[in-house]
C-alpha cells in the first residue's frame, strides 16, 4: 500500500507543468524589478543622461564604480549640462547588484536592466567601460558628442524630462 | 581674560577677540557663518550668525556680579538678535545660540539664500567640502515656501581670468573674494556690479583677476561660485586623498596639501589634482600664491626623464643605472677635484647625501655650491635672523618692517601678504629699494638709493642711529670699529627719520634681498643690516630679527649644511674635474655659467632636458617633491616635512639615494635606506638640527582659529595641519649671553660708465619646473627688459622694440618696456624669462642694438 500511494505522488508530479526550465536553451523571464547588469541611458536626441557627478561612485559599498568627469563644450557636447563622465566604469566582479547607483543617481541616468548573464574569462574583462554600458543612440537620436548652438544648453542639470 | 556666557555657560576667553572665533575654539559653539572670515575684517552681511546677545548685570556700587535665584549671572538681554562675527567680547557678555528663536532666524536665512541658489550640487566642484550644504544640512529647514521655478538663472562660465570661473547663480553675495583681494591681497581687482538681485562679481582690471593670489578665493568662497580652471570637474572632494606637503618654490616654506587621486588618463597612477593651502599660523596661515597653486603640473609633465642618460659619441642616449653608477664611480675615484652644484628644490637629505659623497671623494666644503648663487650671509643669519616664535600675526602697532633691495612680492608672495596684514594692524613699513615695487604703497618710508648703493644707503641709517645716540652697544663686539668707520660716512638725511623710527620701534623685521647687489656686495648688506638690528637691540627676542629672501625652497637649508653661494662662484671661475649639478639649471639661466661646459666630466641629476643636461656626461632622473618624503628649511629656519604623494615616473630615485649609493660603492659606508634615516644623521651631526627628527617635525598642535576640521564652513576649504608644523632652530643672539658681531662694511660703489643692468626676480618665470604648468603661460611675460623713458630716448628706442643686449661676451634678444619707475641709467631684467641665459649679477651692459621694431600701434 505504501508502495502505491508513492507511486501516486511521482504520477500526480509526472502529469502537472513541469517546474524547471531548460536553461540556456529557455529563459525564465525576470521580474520587471529585477536588478541585473547596469545600462547608462540616453535621451531621446541621443545625449546621455550621465553627467559624471560619481554619486553612484560614492553610493557603492562595493567600490566597484570609477567615474572620471570632464567639461562639456558647445562644440563637443556629451550631456545637457557643464559636465559629462568622460569615463565610466563597472567592475562586475565587485559589484553586488544592490542598486544603490541606481538610487543615488541625480539623473536617472544609471538603470539596473534585466541582463544577468555576465561572464569572463579575465578578470580584466569583468570592468566594464563606458561603451560597453552606454544604450544604443535611440531612433532618431544621434550619437554623442553633439555639436550644438551656443546657449542652447545652459543649465547645470537638466530637468528631469527630455530636453526639448 | 575675560568671562563671557555661552548658553548659559561662564567661559574664560582672552579680551578683544571676535565672538565667533573664540565661541568655537573655547566653547566648542559653531555658530554659523557665511561672510564672516577669521581672517578678514567682519561685515555681518549674511546674518547667518544671529544669536540672543545681552550683558551680565552689575552691581552698580561694587561692581559685582547679580545673581538671580538659582545662583547664576542675571543678563539683561537686548530687545532683538545680533550679528555675533561683528562682535568683540567683553566681560559680562552673553549669548544663546539654542534657543527657538535663534533656530528660526538661521532656518530662514538659509532659506533666503537657497532661494537663488541652483542646488546643482552634483556637479558643484565644492560639493561634498561646502560650507553652503554643511550649514543647510545642519541649520536649514528642509522645506522651502518659495517656488522652485522662480529661482534666478544666471550665467555659469564666466571666466575672470584664465585660473578662475565664477558661477554667478551659486554665488551668494558675501563679498569674501572681493574683501580678500582688496583688504588681504591689496589687488583692488574684483568688485560688486548692479544692486538687490541684480548684484554680482565682476572683475575691474586688466588682464582679468590681475592677483597672483586668485587662487585663494576659490578656497574662501563659501558656495562653489569660484573654481579654479586647473581643477574644474577633475574629481569629487571626498574621492581625494590628502597627502601635507611644502612648497616648492618659494623661501617662506608655505604649508600645502596635495589633493590626488587615481587617474585613468595617467596610466592609472596616482597623480596630483590640486593644491590646497594647510593651515600653519606660523609660516603661512591658510594662504598660498598662485604659483604654488598651480605649479604643480612639472610632477608629471610627460617631458619628465625616466632612464639614466649617458653621453656616446657626443650624443646622450638611455642607458641603465648600473651602468651610469659604473661610469660615474670610476671618475670619482680618479678625480684630481670635485665640485657641486646644489639646486634650490633640494631637501636636507639630497643636500647631506651629496655633501658626505663630495667630501668622501676628496672635495672640501669650499667645492659645495648652491643655485641660484646670488645670496651670501649664512654667518650673518646665524647670529641674528628672525628669532624662535616670532610670528607676523602677532605684530602690529610698535613693529616696524624693513625692505631691503627685494621685490617682496614677486619674491616671497606669503611674506609679503603677511607683511602687509601686518601693516593694516599698524606696523611701520620702511622700504629701501632702487625702484618703486607693490610695497611701496603701504611703507611710510620709501627710500630710493642708487643701484649698487644699497650697503651705503643701510650705512646711512647705522650712521644716524648712532649719530643721534640710539644705539645699544652693550652685545655689539667691535663696536668700536664700527664707529671709527662710521665717522667717514656721510649720513644722507633723507633717511633720519627711519633710522629713528627703527630705533625706536618695540621690534624690527628685516626683510634683505640681493636686488642690484652683487653677491660680494650682498655679503656686505647682510652684515650691514645685522649691524642695524644689533645696535638698536632687535635681536634675539621673538618677532625681531632679519629675515633673508632667499631665492629657493631650501636655500637656507643648503646653507645650515655647508653649501655656499660663494663656493658656486668659485666652480663657475675654476670648473673641477667632475662635477655634480643637482637639480639646477645653470647653464640655461645665468650667463656666468657657460664656464661649466669645461669640466672635464658633469653629472646631472634632473627631472627634465635643459641646457646643463646638454653638457652633461651622464644624466640621472631626479623625483620631484611630490615623489618623496623630505624636509625643506624656510627663510625663518623652519624646518618642515613633505611627504610622498605620488607614484614615482619612470626609474627616476631622489637624489639622497642616488649619492648615498654612489658612496656606499666609493668607501662601503652604509647606505641609508630612508630620507629619516638620512635626517637621523643630519641631527647628530649638525648642531642646529638635533632637534629635527622626523617625529618631533611631524608634531601637530591645536591652532587659533580653528580652520579646517570636519565642519568646513568656517574658513572655506582650507584644511587641518595633519603633517606637522615644523621646528624652527635658534639664533645665537636668543641667548642673552651671547655677544654678536659689528663689522664695519664698505659702500664702495662699482667705477664702471655705462648703463647699468640689473637682473630682478618674477614670481612666474620660465624656471625649468614652472615652465611646464601649462596653465600659467598666459601669466608668465614675454622676455623684457625695462628701460627708463630718458635711456629710451637716447638709444632711440620705444616701447616694444626688440633689442639685442651685449653682456660681458654674451647676447640676450628682449623685449623694451620702458617703465618710468626705473631710474635713469638702469636696465631691469627679469631674470629666467628667456631661453638664452641672462645675467644673475648687475653688470655694465656693452652695446645695445635694435633688432625689430616695435608693431605700430593699432589705428596707424
Amino acid at each position: 500500500m505504501g508502495l502505491i500511494n508513492g507511486l501516486m505522488t511521482t504520477i500526480k508530479h509526472v502529469l502537472q507543468e513541469k517546474a524547471t526550465f531548460q536553461y540556456p536553451e529557455v529563459e525564465r523571464p525576470v521580474r520587471e524589478r529585477y536588478k541585473g547588469r547596469h545600462a547608462l541611458k540616453r535621451y531621446d536626441n541621443g545625449m546621455e543622461k550621465c553627467i559624471g557627478c560619481a554619486l553612484c561612485a560614492a553610493a557603492c559599498p562595493a567600490d566597484a564604480i570609477w567615474v572620471e568627469a570632464a567639461e562639456n563644450t558647445d562644440d563637443e557636447r556629451y550631456s545637457p549640462g557643464e559636465r559629462y563622465a568622460k569615463t565610466y566604469e563597472i567592475n562586475m566582479l565587485r559589484c553586488i547588484f544592490c542598486g544603490y547607483c541606481e538610487d543615488a543617481c541625480p539623473t536617472e541616468a544609471i538603470v539596473l536592466e534585466h541582463e544577468y548573464k555576465l561572464s569572463f574569462t579575465d578578470r580584466r574583462d569583468s570592468i566594464y567601460t563606458k561603451d560597453m554600458l552606454i544604450d544604443p543612440v535611440p531612433p532618431g537620436g544621434q550619437d554623442t558628442p553633439h555639436q550644438v548652438e551656443p546657449h542652447s544648453y545652459d543649465r547645470p542639470i537638466p530637468d528631469m524630462e527630455n530636453p526639448k | 581674560m575675560v568671562t563671557i556666557y555661552i548658553d548659559g555657560v561662564g567661559y574664560e576667553v582672552p579680551a578683544g577677540t571676535n565672538l565667533v572665533d573664540v565661541a568655537k575654539f573655547y566653547a566648542d559653539n559653531d555658530i554659523p557663518v557665511f561672510c564672516y572670515h577669521p581672517k578678514m575684517a567682519p561685515v555681518g552681511m549674511c546674518r547667518m550668525c544671529l544669536v540672543e546677545m545681552g550683558s551680565v548685570e552689575k552691581d552698580k556700587e561694587s561692581g559685582t556680579v547679580l545673581l538671580d535665584e538659582q545662583g547664576s549671572p542675571k543678563i539683561r538681554w537686548m530687545p532683538k538678535m545680533q550679528t555675533a562675527c561683528t562682535q568683540t567680547v567683553y566681560d559680562g557678555l552673553a549669548i544663546r545660540t539654542n534657543t527657538q528663536q535663534v533656530t528660526e532666524a538661521r532656518e530662514d536665512i538659509v532659506e533666503f539664500l537657497l532661494t537663488s541658489h541652483p542646488l546643482d550640487c552634483p556637479i558643484c566642484d565644492k560639493g561634498g567640502e561646502c560650507p553652503l550644504q554643511n550649514l543647510t544640512m545642519r541649520h536649514g529647514p528642509g522645506v522651502s515656501v518659495f517656488y522652485f521655478e522662480d529661482k534666478m538663472h544666471l550665467a555659469k562660465h564666466v571666466p575672470l581670468g584664465e585660473l578662475i570661473y565664477l558661477d554667478r547663480e551659486r554665488c551668494i553675495q558675501c563679498a569674501r573674494c572681493i574683501r580678500f583681494s582688496d583688504e588681504l591681497a591689496g589687488d583692488d581687482v574684483l568688485a560688486f556690479h548692479e544692486r538687490g538681485r541684480a548684484l554680482q562679481i565682476v572683475t575691474v582690471s586688466d588682464p582679468p583677476f590681475d592677483s597672483k593670489f586668485s587662487g585663494n578665493t576659490t578656497d574662501i568662497c563659501p558656495v562653489g561660485a569660484l573654481t579654479t580652471a586647473d581643477f574644474r570637474f577633475g574629481a569629487r572632494p571626498w574621492e581625494l586623498k590628502e597627502v601635507p606637503s611644502i612648497d616648492p618654490y618659494g623661501p617662506e616654506g608655505a604649508n600645502i596639501s596635495l589633493s590626488t587621486r587615481l587617474d585613468r588618463d595617467s596610466g592609472g597612477g596616482i597623480i596630483i589634482k590640486r593644491v590646497m593651502p594647510r593651515q600653519n599660523e606660523h609660516v603661512n596661515e591658510i594662504w598660498i600664491s598662485d604659483k604654488t597653486r598651480f605649479g604643480h603640473h612639472h610632477t608629471r609633465h610627460i617631458d619628465r626623464l625616466v632612464t639614466p642618460l649617458h653621453r656616446e659619441k657626443n650624443t646622450l642616449i638611455e642607458t641603465t643605472w648600473d651602468k651610469a653608477f659604473k661610469q660615474i664611480i670610476d671618475k670619482l675615484k680618479g678625480a684630481t677635484s670635485v665640485g657641486a652644484i646644489a639646486g634650490p628644490g633640494l631637501s636636507n637629505e639630497d643636500l647631506w647625501e651629496l655633501r658626505q659623497l663630495v667630501l668622501a671623494v676628496g672635495g672640501s666644503e669650499k667645492s659645495l655650491g648652491i643655485w641660484p648663487a646670488t645670496m651670501s650671509g649664512g654667518e650673518v643669519v646665524k647670529q641674528v635672523g628672525i628669532a624662535k616664535g616670532s610670528n607676523f600675526n602677532t605684530m602690529g602697532k610698535g613693529t616696524v618692517i624693513v625692505l631691503v633691495a627685494t621685490d617682496l612680492e614677486e619674491e616671497a608672495p606669503i611674506w609679503w601678504l603677511r607683511a602687509k596684514a601686518a601693516r593694516d594692524r599698524g606696523a611701520t613699513v620702511v622700504v629701501l629699494n632702487g625702484r618703486p615695487t607693490k610695497m611701496d604703497r603701504y611703507a611710510k618710508f620709501s627710500l630710493r638709493h642708487e643701484y649698487g648703493d644699497a650697503v651705503g644707503a643701510i650705512n646711512s641709517l647705522t650712521a644716524h642711529i648712532v649719530n643721534g645716540n640710539h644705539h645699544k652697544a652693550d652685545r655689539a663686539e667691535g663696536f668700536a670699529e664700527l664707529q671709527k668707520a662710521l665717522k667717514k660716512v656721510k649720513a644722507d638725511d633723507r633717511y633720519a627719520a627711519a633710522a629713528e623710527a627703527i630705533a625706536g620701534a618695540d621690534n624690527v623685521v628685516v626683510f634683505c634681498g640681493a636686488e642690484g647687489v652683487t653677491l660680494a656686495q650682498h655679503a656686505e648688506l647682510m652684515q650691514a643690516c645685522a649691524n642695524v638690528l644689533i645696535l638698536t637691540g632687535h635681536v634675539g627676542r621673538t618677532n625681531n630679527g632679519l629675515i633673508p629672501v632667499w631665492p629657493g625652497a631650501n636655500t637656507q637649508g643648503a646653507i645650515d649644511l655647508g653649501y655656499t653661494a660663494e663656493a658656486t662662484a668659485e666652480l663657475l671661475q675654476n670648473p673641477p674635474a667632475v662635477l655634480i649639478v643637482a637639480g639646477c639649471n645653470p647653464v640655461g639661466e645665468d650667463i656666468a655659467a657657460a664656464n661649466l661646459r669645461n669640466a672635464d666630466f658633469v653629472i646631472v641629476t634632473s627631472q627634465f632636458d635643459t641646457a646643463t643636461t646638454a653638457i652633461a656626461d651622464v644624466v640621472l632622473p631626479q623625483q620631484s617633491f611630490a615623489e618623496r618624503e623630505g624636509t625643506f628649511t624656510s627663510g625663518e629656519r623652519r624646518v618642515q616635512r613633505f611627504y610622498a604623494a605620488q607614484g614615482v615616473i619612470g626609474e627616476s630615485f631622489p637624489d639622497w639615494k642616488i649619492f648615498a649609493q654612489v658612496r656606499h660603492a666609493i668607501d662601503k659606508s652604509t647606505a641609508k635606506v630612508s630620507a629619516g634615516a638620512v635626517m637621523a644623521e643630519i641631527t647628530k651631526s649638525v648642531a642646529a638640527y638635533s632637534a629635527m627628527g622626523y617625529k618631533n617635525l611631524a608634531q601637530v598642535e591645536r591652532q587659533f582659529p580653528d580652520v579646517g576640521g570636519t565642519d568646513q564652513y568656517y574658513g572655506g576649504t582650507a584644511y587641518q595641519n595633519t603633517g606637522g608644523i615644523g621646528v624652527q632652530w635658534p639664533v645665537s643672539a636668543e641667548n642673552a649671553e651671547a655677544k654678536l658681531n659689528v663689522v664695519p662694511v664698505s659702500s664702495e660703489k662699482s667705477k664702471a660708465k655705462g648703463l647699468l643692468v640689473v637682473p630682478t626676480t618674477l614670481l612666474y618665470d620660465r624656471g625649468m619646473l614652472f615652465v611646464r604648468s601649462e596653465i600659467m603661460s598666459l601669466r608668465i611675460p614675454p622676455a623684457h627688459a625695462n628701460f627708463s623713458p630718458a635711456d629710451a630716448q637716447k638709444l632711440k628706442l620705444q616701447d616694444g622694440d626688440m633689442v639685442e643686449i651685449n653682456l660681458e661676451g654674451a647676447s640676450l634678444t628682449v623685449q623694451i618696456i620702458v617703465n618710468e619707475t626705473i631710474p635713469a641709467g638702469v636696465i631691469t631684467l627679469p631674470k629666467c624669462l628667456s631661453d638664452q641665459p641672462g645675467p644673475f649679477a648687475p653688470m655694465v651692459a656693452g652695446s645695445i642694438e635694435k633688432v625689430a621694431q616695435a608693431l605700430a600701434a593699432t589705428g596707424d
